[in-house]
């Protein structure tokens, strides 16, 4: 039996369905991500979770407990929420301290257990801050040692990186994965943010229109999307519509492709088919070897890399280069593009779209 | 951005329309003349030695300072649940609550000193302690409402919920988490109102009686009587008083913090 258990959870608000029937087990210690887009019910289930909503339907189960009808404040779990919610008042060592004084932990224990939860953190020095006196990744620290020192069963992270800038983000990322070890922690993490989904969690649960739509590790789930929709909210994905005729893949606008055969029970086995490749796998390549031509519409530069839009046969492709350092093709320029056809997915289009 | 000499100027003169009046007020009060001199032509204590001798007066202060600490006691009571609700809650009927609390601010305060005349008088309450309180008390709650509800819709809703996920109950929370954090608000609004009542003239008239005839109403017909600088001699400590309570208030809390909300510290 899974540590926690979300067992068909639904949770509707008036007419709009925010969660539909959502099942996911979480085996004590792992780190999972709910990731999905604003809206997509990944919040309504950690609020479900923590005890602030109550489930439409479904039951959550923590560690064999049934956490229907127990209070939020019996639930004991460590929530860090997106704007921290440090206590303003209090410096950082009772912020820290609070949750022990709710469990009349006192003296001696206390303070041990605050110096502790500090140390974890790297914040011992702050203790006696407080909280307008610190950075923002430093209030985030507190947060964080503040949801642990209650040794909690379950650790939330409601978007707790998103109101960093993008450098200490990645350091905190770093950060956070490091304190979630030690301490051991089973940990559910809610994000928009699919590379912070990717580099903290062992597992990612993507989440649209309040259903599950995709459950793995982060390279599976990058490698092997099972929707379109999976496909493009993890990474950067081009789309190329179309069918099989036969063996053979045909665009829409009537190009072939040689493509991977679909699996048999899977996606487009007859009628649309969308093939999703990744801009990363796409080559440029001599004439010769080409699979498709086209011409540069745009070009950015990002750094340690180049990003093309590449209007082809096949549709406008997206193309990420590594910067090598030397002059790339300018927009207007012909290229000739190319990539291994196992790097393809066949996916159902989305319905939708 | 550097202010022009026009702006300079500007502002001297404001702060002079403003604060004119106190300083002929204050100068008055030293004359040695038996009447209202400026500038004055000779300077001597004489007016403030001479509220010693004028009990009514000293009465009448204490009766004001404790009208004002326990009608302001009473409107921060009050008004802090409402301003919770208020400012937080999503109910029908939340924006006519409002302006029910907001309301005294826009009833001529001469209808308010009528109503609240009639109104004691069914209770056999006027000129009583406690009815003045009451009366000063809804005066004074729009002030209160409006510094509160600046308090807590700048609170992240999200430290209840905090506390509450590491175990706090209901008390406890509004206790350790939610009154400190609208603090600033609460003592601003209950400086505000205290001020305002211990200023309040055109109600009180109405509805005190000799023992509880408040310090605004003493000066008021003691000036109808008589004109000697006594009254600038009262005013002038009057006005003391409130600067040291700002002063305290500000050395504790920040008083731009206060009235002006919650800036960054």
């Amino acid at each position: 039996m899974a540590y926690l258990e979300l067992d068909h959870l639904s949770k509707a608000f008036g007419p709009f369905q925010a969660v539909a029937d959502f099942s996911l087990d979480v085996a004590r210690g792992e780190f999972v991500s709910l990731l999905g887009p604003s809206g997509c019910g990944k919040t309504t289930t950690l609020q479900m979770i923590a005890g602030f909503e109550e489930p439409t339907s479904g039951t959550i189960r923590l560690n064999g407990r049934d956490l229907s009808g127990v209070a939020a404040r019996d639930r004991g779990l460590g929530i860090v929420f997106q704007t921290y919610a440090l206590f303003p008042h209090m410096t950082v060592a009772e912020n820290v301290g609070f949750g022990l004084d709710m469990r009349k932990v006192r003296g001696k224990e206390r303070k041990r257990r605050i110096a502790a939860a500090l140390e974890l953190v790297h914040l011992s020095h702050l203790a006696g801050r407080h909280p307008r006196q610190l950075s923002g990744g430093q209030r985030q620290r507190v947060a964080l040692a503040r949801a642990l020192v209650i040794e909690p069963e379950l650790l939330l992270l409601d978007e707790p990186l998103s109101n960093l800038d993008a450098k200490l983000r990645e350091e905190m990322q770093l950060e956070l994965r490091r304190i979630q070890q030690e301490a051991g922690v089973t940990t559910l993490l809610v994000t928009h943010d699919q590379n912070e989904a990717m580099a903290l969690s062992d597992r990612i649960a993507v989440m649209h229109a309040g259903t599950l739509v995709q459950e793995a590790a982060p390279f599976e789930a990058y490698e092997r999307p099972t929707t379109a929709f999976a496909s493009a909210f993890l990474g950067k994905s081009n789309a190329i519509h179309g069918r099989y005729e036969g063996p053979e893949f045909v665009t829409k606008d009537g190009v072939r492709l040689a493509a991977p055969a679909p699996a048999a029970d899977g996606a487009g086995a007859a009628g649309d088919v969308m093939l999703a490749l990744r801009p990363e796998r796409i080559l440029f390549v001599e004439e010769a070897d080409a699979v498709v031509s086209g011409k540069v519409v745009e070009r950015v530069f990002l750094g340690d890399q180049w990003l093309f839009k590449v209007a082809t046969p096949v549709g406008e492709l997206l193309v990420t280069r590594r910067n090598g350092g030397h002059a790339e093709p300018e927009p207007g320029a012909t290229v000739h593009l190319a990539w291994a056809a196992d790097h393809l997915r066949v996916l159902a289009p989305e319905a939708a779209a | 951005m550097k202010n022009g000499a026009f702006a300079h100027i500007f502002t001297v003169l404001f702060a002079v329309f403003m604060l004119a009046p106190i300083g002929v007020v204050v100068a008055v009060s030293f004359t040695a003349e038996g009447f209202l001199e400026f500038p004055p032509s000779t300077l001597s204590l004489r007016w403030y030695w001479a509220i010693l001798d004028n009990p009514d007066f000293i009465d009448a202060f204490i009766v004001s300072l404790k009208l004002g600490f326990v009608s302001a006691l009473l409107a921060t009571v009050l008004t802090v649940p409402a301003g919770l609700a208020i400012g937080r809650g999503r109910f029908r009927g939340r924006d006519a609550l409002q302006a029910l609390f907001l309301s005294p601010l826009t009833v001529p305060t001469v209808v308010l000193g009528i109503s609240f005349l009639r109104f004691l008088s069914l209770f056999g309450m006027n000129g009583t302690f406690i009815g003045l309180a009451v009366c000063h008390a809804v005066i004074i709650i729009p002030f209160v409402l409006r510094l509160v509800l600046a308090s807590v819709t700048g609170m992240d809703p999200s430290i209840e919920k905090a506390s509450v996920s590491l175990g706090a109950s209901p008390w406890t929370v509004f206790r350790r988490v939610t009154l400190p954090a609208i603090t600033p608000g609460v003592v601003g609004g209950f400086v505000l109102a205290f001020i305002t009542s211990f200023d309040e003239l055109t109600v009180s008239i109405f509805i005190v009686n000799p023992s509880t005839t408040t310090l605004p109403v003493r000066l008021f017909s003691h000036i109808a009587q008589t004109t000697d600088p006594l009254v600038a001699s009262v005013s002038t400590v009057a006005i003391l008083f409130t600067v040291v309570v700002m002063l305290i208030v500000d050395r504790l809390y920040g008083l731009d913090r206060l009235l002006i909300g919650e800036g960054k510290r």
